[in-house]
């Protein structure tokens, strides 16, 4: 059997659109419930076992092996660095990390700059490689907040759309990182569901024109 | 000053049951060391700091427990055997008759970020065989590393699906995708190309025309791996042996470069993966699945020697004692 962590929320839809999309069908499949199997998997050749989990978690489950595999955003796995395989990364529902401002460039500080994310520990590094040197404050939402009510000076977020900094007149400085929810695998399992992943992941490829 | 009762950050103390498990597990595969002509090594908990700066990565350097004692002497806590063991030997190579088989077991600690299954206290038992012809030691080696596992198994039965129960032992060479990450990538990105092939990214390996390595382990087509195709082969026929005389006992072994694609030889790369930074010729490591770790990892270690002015050959490896007892290993024990 092959155990699968799938986000819970609104992610769930295009991980599970891209796997229907390989051929791992999961009709019936309920977001209330925590654990379901699916013993008919032809295009495994061995019965799934899913699990629906919260993004923030899935990395874990996955490294300590409760699941053998699960769709991750890259944006959590660039915050907790998990030591998991990450074969691929999938097209739908892709975003980008951005600087955001109040205004079109960085504002001018004398001091060090604040920057409100909730990835501290990634947006860190990617301020660093640009010898941007910033005070990171952690919010765990609406981070938009953070300039808007001069908590910070910039914020650290995903941009999908851009609707948001639109209402609050924000700006996208720079793009600091693209992000794809990743299909990602355990150690142990990808050599113990070598051939079967293999055969899963080709497919997935295929599927996804997107590549990188 | 306030002291809580409870034990610092990654370090846990076997009591009771425990410690007899870990010490039924210890005897039985000390036995087999021994019946193999293993001869046990004490070393100490203890030692300067300076020896391991040309033996160490910089990432295992910065795992080591380091302090200045009260003789201002920079001293570190015991973060592996392997180079303890070899810089001790290094001075004594002439007078030693060669090859030599020695076996360690005990504690070391590592500071590092705490993740699953992942102590900083660790407790190990693990072997090493120094001179000797090179390929028949690898050889000799890997038969004893697989018959350790088979032994904290207690023999048992594999459980369910063989396939999917057995332990999995990979293979690799040291630097083998050198070559081939150089010509995709050039001298700038071949460090990331290599972190990435280790990390199974297929859309990076199709790119780099190295598909197949992601995918089944190695090309088909062993030229494209440049002066490195011949050990592969030779590694390939291994593994067939291998194989061949483990089948049915719940050991599945496979040849997977990408495993060890991190572990560079060239300098251009210098990425040189953690624990396996020291290696530069035969490596392996073995998995159970549910797993977050290796259950044990060696190779071939002769640059060690050669960095501390001595001309040895020399092939090891350690299990890790802990995550054998949490498989369950001395509860199959007869």
């Amino acid at each position: 059997m092959i155990t699968f962590g799938l986000p819970k929320g609104r992610n769930l839809g295009p991980a599970r659109a891209s796997l229907a999309a390989a051929g791992l069908n999961l009709d019936g499949l309920d977001s209330s419930r925590l654990r379901q199997r699916f013993p008919d998997q032809n295009l495994l050749g061995t019965p799934v076992e899913v699990l629906l989990l919260k993004d923030w978690d899935l990395p874990l489950y996955v490294e300590h092996g409760i699941v053998d595999c699960a769709i991750v955003g890259s944006d959590v796995l660039e915050e907790t660095q998990p030591d998991v395989f990450r074969p691929l990364q999938l097209k739908d529902g892709r975003s980008r990390l951005s600087l955001i401002a109040e205004t079109p460039d960085l504002p001018k500080r004398s001091g060090q700059l604040r920057a409100a994310t909730r990835y501290p520990a990634w947006a860190a590094r990617l301020l660093a490689k640009r010898n941007l040197h910033v005070e990171v404050i952690h919010l765990t939402s609406s981070i938009e907040l953070g300039p808007l009510l001069d908590l910070t000076d910039v914020a650290v977020d995903i941009v999908q759309t851009g609707t948001t900094l639109r209402t609050h007149d924000l700006h996208e400085v720079e793009v600091l990182a693209r992000v794809a929810p990743t299909f990602v695998v355990n150690r142990a399992s990808f050599h113990a569901h070598r051939r079967r992943l293999s055969g899963l992941l080709g497919t997935l490829e295929e599927t996804e024109t997107g590549g990188d | 000053m306030k002291i809580s009762a409870g034990l610092p950050t990654g370090v846990s103390a076997a009591l009771f049951d425990s410690a007899k498990r870990r010490r039924r597990l210890e005897a039985r595969l000390s036995a087999l060391l021994e019946e193999r002509g293993f001869a046990e090594v004490l070393l100490p908990i203890l030692d300067y700091f300076e020896p391991y700066r040309p033996l160490l990565t910089g990432r295992r350097l910065e795992q080591l427990y380091r302090f200045v004692d009260r003789d201002g002497q920079l001293l570190v806590l015991r973060g592996d055997f392997t180079p303890m063991l070899a810089r001790l030997l290094a001075p004594h190579l002439d007078e030693l008759e060669l090859p030599l088989r020695l076996y360690y077991r005990g504690d070391v600690v590592r500071h590092q970020p705490l993740r699953p299954g992942r102590m900083r206290e660790y407790s190990q038992l693990g072997a090493e065989l120094l001179g000797g012809d090179e390929a028949e030691a690898d050889e000799r080696m890997l038969t004893l590393f697989f018959d350790l596992l088979l032994k904290a198994r207690g023999e048992a039965p594999v459980p369910g699906d063989g396939e999917e129960h057995a332990l999995r032992v990979v293979l690799g060479v040291a630097g083998a995708l050198d070559e081939a990450l150089l010509a995709a990538a050039g001298d700038r990105e071949a460090s990331d190309l290599a972190l990435r092939i280790a990390s199974r990214d297929r859309t990076a390996a199709r790119r780099a025309g190295l598909a197949e390595v992601v995918e089944r382990g190695y090309p088909t087509d062993l030229s494209v791996l440049g002066g490195f195709a011949e050990a592969v082969s030779d590694l390939l026929e291994l593994r067939d042996r291998l194989a061949a005389a483990y089948r049915g006992l719940g050991i599945e072994v496979e040849v997977d470069l990408a495993e060890f694609a991190a572990a560079a030889l060239d300098p251009r790369i210098g990425v040189g993966e953690g624990p396996r930074g020291y290696y530069d010729g035969l490596m392996f490591a073995a998995y159970a699945p549910g797993t977050a770790l290796a259950l044990g990892v060696g190779g071939r270690y002769d640059k060690v020697f050669r960095s501390l002015s001595g001309d040895c050959s020399a092939v090891g490896f350690s299990l890790g004692l802990d995550l054998l007892l949490e498989l369950g290993a001395a509860e199959a024990l007869p």
